[in-house]
């Protein structure tokens, strides 16, 4: 139930354990990082170039060091969330060309050449996405510390299916683990979001903060 | 329950005597209240709000949903180090020596720390810990730390530790707790708390005419907040800056200054953002840790910002639990339902530590019975010690006496809500009652609960149709035979708990008519600084999003840990207060312009006008450019709470479920809570804390277990993949429905909700269950392997 299998993402635990414990790159990096990477890394700390939310950012790390830690501890883009460290509750949720992957479970060496966008691209406290607007009203959230793992995961949902079912908005966030109890104002939220992103596009507009 | 350090009684207050009118709507009482004078009349049940029952979005909202809201996890300074804790692997033991010097010749690590303790009693306690210039290499470091262990027998079954012969955790001088507490092995009590012994029990129990006893058992849950408990020390000379994941900055001022020996003027604790506590960050470090003291002294040693957060399995093994139980319960009454008698008899454990309570429901539902006897054991098993998780000890006590109600009036062949109405005082829960049957439709439940066992599943109910069509269904699907569903119910009830005294705050108008609002206390994901931002407003005549508030902080006015639901009435009175006495500096800088005395003036809808005249008005910031200087402030402390309206806060829960009679999976279709919340502050995020509770009460009645192995003593599901909690495809319909209720224990007559609501969930769950089977499941969770044993045994009865 907990254990993290993203629909969205081709990267499991599992296929995870299997690539990293032969050194080789995980399935979808391309050929490109592959040959660089086939290079000997490590033990000690290498300068990787990552692309975090569209700009090129220098990080200094061991190749033990998870994506999720490059992009908290190095970048101090502290959205994602470590909370299980083993990809068993969403809290460190970002997308990866475009899809979600937990960034606990993937190293950041691995991330290189790929597009990696965290909560704090999606909108900004003054300027709010559609969905992060409908988290606010619907009060989707209490202690806040699941919130960026589900907002990259219901964002990335909505891409997919612009109108979920409400059984289809629970598929869509069953890797995100909430411990307050938020889930039902989750949904409320996701709804409220998918309304207004059609409305707006009825109206051939982007949805305006808080619509 | 609120832990508030116990303090001397206080000097006798001056006070004015007043009336108010208390009460709900339909049923209003004018009560006679005694405020401590300078204290304003309550807002009461004639009162016109502005700003308060509203539904507002939280201030910080915008900062959690787009990642800004730095919590202390995220927290980074300049020369940073990291520290982790290293605890022991075994469960019982004398240390007999830790060898860090591995660990210190590692490069990268700055200090080492090592416990002065030898003895260890579970599995996870501090050993040592270290600080290095980046996580992994600490965890490097703490993997080279060699400790050796004289390890010594343990026990870490609960009813296996009950048993004559068990290995002692504590040896008979040591144990813990009020040594007038009886003790045998490493069982502690019987402990009758108070109000849990009236009349005579047995007498009682031999009067009726119809009774039940039953045993209930509840696994220990864990808190698991999704930010674990941490700190990140900082060092300036002498002076202390502690970032803390916490739910009392001033707990965890006072616990570091008492046990680094330092003036508490060199402390200061801030929380801005707080990742989950739910009752287990209310100790300085937490209550299996000395997690914060060490960050400390790391940082001390190293002449660097250290930050420790506990690591996923070290939270779960050592930073608190919600006790186990066992629990047997006799109840007696005559056979128009009418209670005689109810002894609650209970062992639980809180593994190494005292206070496994769990009678207390006992003492608040049903206080007409004449006879009730609660009987509290602590039995002590090696295992982290237990530490306050919502209600504490209520949803266990409150599983076991609501499950026996609802036995009970299966027995007499009555209705469960009929007998519950019947033997209850509470004029609140009457009114209730009604309210939460109609939403949850209680009339469609199994008038005959048990009908799957007794007619071995042909679909016959409506409820059974409704399983199979969607709610409402025709019918005309061809049926699913093996799911069924029922309606339970269940009661829970939550004292007023409110901080009197020792609360403050301060409110400051600028000349610009900006304004903010200081209070130390810390939101801890409630909604509280919104909350305290609503009460400003509504005594300001302003809206929420005009006030900045300042929380979690011990530089601002002093505010309680928040346990025991408490913060919200203990701080929103103050609040008030602070920003009445701030109005009345702005009412006497603005009166000359408006010719009139500051006592003619009034505030409402972001003006300032004479009560008389409204049209004659300033607006809010006209009146702030009056002021002389640059601000007003005013500050105001709380003196005592008032004479209430109804020392408890009730509540009752509907729950509707529906059971795979053949898998033995539970899912719950829609639960009810109706709950008094005193004047809700602010409705939205008063709604979500009881939906909260619902949900997590689900997940524990469910899924919920932490299993302590019993050859090793350690945790074998330490995380979130093994440690099932409720996920979004476990969802159901959760409605909150609050029932205002005017309380006057304060001036705000607010009340907390984040504990009660999670007091009937259990036993809700439960009995739903019941209605759907007729299988009785007494030990929770409630997994599939128990519901098809229970089914079975059912069936061999039917």
């Amino acid at each position: 139930m907990a254990l993290s299998d993203k629909p969205a993402s081709r990267f499991s635990r599992r296929s995870f354990i299997k690539t990293a414990g032969a050194g080789a790159a995980v399935a979808g990096v391309s050929a490109e990082a592959q040959e660089k990477k086939a290079e000997m890394l490590g033990p000690e700390p290498s300068t990787i170039t990552l692309t975090v939310n569209g700009a090129p950012r220098k990080v200094t790390v061991e190749p033990r060091v998870t994506l999720l830690r490059a992009l908290r501890n190095e970048l101090e883009i502290t959205g994602a969330k470590e909370v299980c460290d083993r990809g068993g509750c969403g809290a460190c949720t970002v997308l990866m060309d475009g899809r979600t992957v937990n960034a606990c479970m993937l190293m950041a060496w691995d991330a290189v050449g790929h597009e990696i966008t965290t909560v704090e691209s999606l909108g900004t406290p003054e300027k709010l996405s559609p969905v992060q607007a409908a988290f606010v009203e619907c009060d989707g959230y209490q202690c806040g510390f699941c919130t960026p793992g589900m907002i990259v995961s219901c964002t990335a949902l909505l891409k997919k299916n612009p109108s979920p079912s409400l059984d289809e908005i629970k598929a869509g966030l069953a890797g995100n683990l909430c411990r307050c109890g938020t889930y039902s104002r989750i949904f409320d939220a996701v709804n409220t979001a998918a309304k207004n992103m059609a409305a707006a596009k009825a109206a051939g507009k982007p949805a305006k903060r808080g619509e | 329950m609120a832990q508030q350090p116990t303090q001397p009684p206080p000097p006798p207050i001056p006070t004015v005597k007043m009336k108010a009118k208390a009460g709900f709507d339909g049923h209003p009482v004018e009560m006679d209240i005694n405020p401590a004078v300078g204290d304003l009349k309550p807002w009461d049940l004639d009162t016109q709000f502005s700003a308060m029952k509203g539904r507002y979005p939280r201030l910080e909202g915008p900062l959690k949903v787009t990642g800004r809201a730095k919590y202390t996890y995220d927290i980074k300074l300049p020369g940073m180090l990291w520290g982790r804790m290293l605890g022991s692997t075994v469960p019982h033991a004398e240390v007999v020596k830790i060898d860090t010097s591995k660990a210190e010749s590692l490069p990268g690590v700055k200090a080492v720390w090592t416990t002065e303790s030898r003895t260890v009693r579970f599995a996870g306690q501090d050993i040592a810990a270290v600080a290095a210039i980046s996580p992994e290499i600490a965890a490097d470091a703490a993997r080279l730390i060699q400790v050796t262990y004289e390890e010594k027998s343990f026990v870490t079954d609960l009813e296996k530790a009950m048993e004559p012969g068990a290995p002692p955790v504590y040896s008979l001088e040591q144990v813990p707790g009020n040594p007038t507490i009886p003790r045998n092995g490493n069982i502690l009590g019987p402990i009758t708390g108070r109000g849990l012994k009236r009349g005579d029990v047995a007498q009682g129990l031999s009067d009726a005419e119809v009774s039940v006893e039953a045993t209930y058992r509840v696994s220990t849950h864990t808190h698991a907040p999704l930010e674990p408990h941490g700190v990140l020390a900082q060092w300036d000379g002498d002076e202390l800056t502690i970032y803390a994941s916490t739910q009392g900055v001033f707990t965890v001022k006072e616990g570091i200054a008492e046990a680094l020996n330092i003036p508490r003027t060199k402390i200061r604790v801030i929380c801005e953002h707080m990742g989950g506590g739910f009752g287990g960050k209310l100790a300085p470090s937490a209550t299996g840790s000395q997690f914060a003291v060490v960050a400390c002294i790391l940082a001390r040693k190293a002449q660097a910002p250290v930050k420790l957060m506990l690591d996923r399995k070290q939270e779960h093994l050592c930073a608190g639990n919600a006790p186990s139980a066992l629990i047997t319960v006799n109840i007696g009454a005559k056979k128009d339902g009418s209670l005689t008698a109810i002894h609650h008899r209970s062992f639980g454990s809180a593994g190494i530590a005292p206070g496994a309570g769990t009678a207390a429901p006992l003492g608040n539902l049903y206080q007409n019975t004449p006879n009730i006897l609660g009987e509290d054991h602590s039995v002590f098993t090696n295992a982290g010690p237990a530490a306050p998780l919502r209600a504490p000890g209520h949803p266990q006590g409150a599983f076991a006496l609501e499950s026996a109600i609802d036995e009970l009036a299966d027995k007499l062949h009555m209705d469960p809500l009929e007998l519950r109405k019947k033997n209850d005082p509470s004029p609140v829960r009457q009114m209730q009652y009604g309210i939460g049957a109609k939403a949850i439709g209680w009339e469609r439940r199994n008038k005959k609960a048990g009908v799957y066992a007794a007619e071995t599943g042909r679909a016959t109910d409506s409820l059974r149709r409704g399983a199979e069509g969607g709610s409402g269904g025709s019918g005309a699907a061809s049926p699913r035979l093996g799911k069924v569903r029922g309606i339970g119910m269940a009661n829970g009830e939550w004292n007023v708990v409110a901080r009197g005294s020792g609360v403050g705050c301060e409110v400051r108008i600028h000349r610009d008519g900006s304004v903010e609002c200081f209070s130390g206390a810390q939101d801890i994901g409630s909604g509280f600084r919104t909350a305290m931002a609503i009460v400003a407003a509504e005594e300001l005549g302003l809206q929420p999003k005009d006030i900045t508030m300042h929380v979690g902080d011990t530089r601002w006015p002093e505010g309680p840990g928040s346990g025991g639901s408490n913060t919200t009435n203990s701080v929103a009175p103050v609040v008030r207060m602070a920003a009445h006495d701030a109005k009345q500096k702005l009412f006497a800088a603005a009166a000359p312009s408006l010719g009139v005395s500051p006592q003619e003036m009034d505030a409402r809808g972001g003006k300032v006008f004479v009560t008389a005249k409204p049209a004659r008005s300033l607006t809010f910031k006209q009146a702030a450019g009056k002021i002389a200087g640059e601000q007003i402030a005013a500050t105001a402390e709380r003196k005592k709470q008032y004479e209430l309206f109804r020392q408890e806060i009730a509540g009752t829960q509907f729950c509707e479920v529906e059971v795979d009679t053949e898998t033995g999976e539970i899912k719950v279709i829609k639960m009810v809570s109706v709950n008094d919340c005193g004047i809700p502050v602010n409705s939205l995020t008063t709604e979500s804390q009881v939906i909260s509770s619902m949900i997590q009460g689900a997940s524990w009645a469910l899924f919920e277990n932490r299993i302590l192995d019993r050859s090793y003593g350690t945790m074998v599901n330490p995380n979130l993949e093994s440690y099932k909690i409720l996920m979004p495809t476990d969802m159901f319909e959760a409605v909150s429905i609050l029932t205002p209720v005017a309380n006057l224990g304060n001036n705000t007559s607010t009340a907390g909700i984040g504990e009660p609501p999670s007091v009937p969930t259990l036993a809700a769950v439960a009995n739903a269950i019941f209605n759907a089977t007729g299988a009785r499941v007494r030990t929770l969770p409630i997994t599939p392997d128990r519901m098809l044993a229970a089914l079975a045994e059912a069936r061999r009865r039917a």
